[in-house]
């Protein structure tokens, strides 16, 4: 079922300007390895959710899958051949801001070359280019 | 850690700061540094890149630093590694003066050795949620990495940091009920998920601040 939170403050939000690099949520955090978004999107709720089956449906069972991203970003739309004006249109769907450098997906408890060939079918999921990385050096 | 095989790394002052002479410093094949501590003067350093970052991703933590024109050499602990934004390079160190015999706080990374007997359970997986634990020791007993066995772990089972078996001075600083292991046997999610989809569908989250307006105009009536 594709995420959305359960509770708002406003039901629309502004498109707002999009920022530049990540400097927070970009490292492999929870799990052993993970999948690294090298450019910006707004990441929806439904391709949030087909990178986490693609990934459970190639586990099996196997390893933990940790989701480093939530859409918490509701995007209006209006319907086609309307007129402009009349307001703010419905929301259409929610979606992640995701910028360079933002870890999408984590997983744990698998050897490397398992959650490398996951992560690869969850990349082609993504409308991004990304990248697999593992643990970095820590001082 | 035997301290014969700490190495030493040549480092010169770096007069102007600020991220763009901090870039051109890079640009020239250098690492641009920090060394405080000990209630002296913090010391903006500039490090060789390749030599520091050989050591640094050594797994390094002590070093022996040389600098140009300075006072002697200086027993030094790598306190902070900063990357880039995707976490590629590394951009800056920071190092904190340390005597040897000098008790310190450092984070020692994990490794798991063995095969556990609950992973031969259908569906069982290990998780390590922690990969590393802060100890407190002197500079010349800081260890590489912390060995754990987890052979005999079960499914259900966790090892926690309180579990360790650290070396005679060598105090744990983590908290001792951190889960540093677990054999959990993982639930069909996706299954769920899947069916709940259809319900969800067209699902609207609740507005907080519409229901404020609403209890207020239900006060007024």
């Amino acid at each position: 079922m594709p995420r959305m939170p359960k509770r708002v403050k406003f039901r629309k939000e502004f498109r707002r300007v999009r920022d530049r690099k990540a400097t927070k949520g970009n490292f492999v955090a929870y799990g052993d390895f993970g999948l690294q978004s090298m450019e910006r999107t707004w990441l929806t709720a439904r391709q949030i959710e087909a990178g986490r089956i693609a990934a459970q449906h190639f586990l099996r069972r196997e390893g933990k899958l940790y989701i480093r991203v939530f859409p918490d970003k509701p995007v209006s739309k209006k319907p086609l051949e309307t007129r402009m004006g009349k307001g703010k249109a419905d929301v259409e769907y929610w979606a992640a801001r995701v910028k360079p450098g933002t870890m999408l997906y984590e997983i744990s408890g698998v050897p490397e070359d398992i959650a490398q060939r996951a992560m690869v079918r969850v990349a082609m999921k993504m409308p991004v280019k990304c990248r697999f990385v593992g643990r970095r050096v820590s001082a | 850690m035997d301290m014969t095989k700490t190495h030493e790394i040549k480092a010169k002052k770096r007069d102007r700061l600020g991220s763009r002479y901090a870039r051109r410093v890079r640009e020239q094949g250098g690492l641009p540094a920090i060394l405080y501590g000990h209630g002296e003067k913090p010391e903006p350093l500039t490090l060789d890149s390749k030599e520091a970052l050989g050591h640094i991703l050594a797994g390094e933590k002590v070093f022996r630093v040389q600098i140009d024109g300075g006072a002697g050499e200086q027993t030094v602990l790598l306190k902070d590694i900063q990357f880039d934004y995707l976490g590629t390079n590394i951009v800056h160190v920071d190092f904190a003066r340390v005597d040897l015999n000098e008790m310190v706080e450092v984070q020692l990374p994990i490794h798991l050795r063995g095969d556990a007997k609950g992973l031969e359970t259908a569906g069982a997986t290990l998780l390590h949620p922690t990969s590393s634990v802060s100890v407190r020791c002197r500079v010349t007993d800081i260890m590489d990495h912390v060995d754990v066995d987890i052979t005999d772990l079960d499914v259900g089972e966790a090892l926690h940091a309180s579990d360790l078996k650290l070396p005679a001075g060598v105090d744990l600083e983590s908290d001792p009920d951190e889960v540093i292991a677990l054999i959990q046997v993982m639930a069909e999610e996706e299954a769920e998920g899947e069916a709940v989809a259809v319900e969800g569908e067209g699902a609207e989250p609740e507005v907080i601040s519409e229901r404020k307006e609403e209890s207020e105009e239900g006060e007024k009536e």
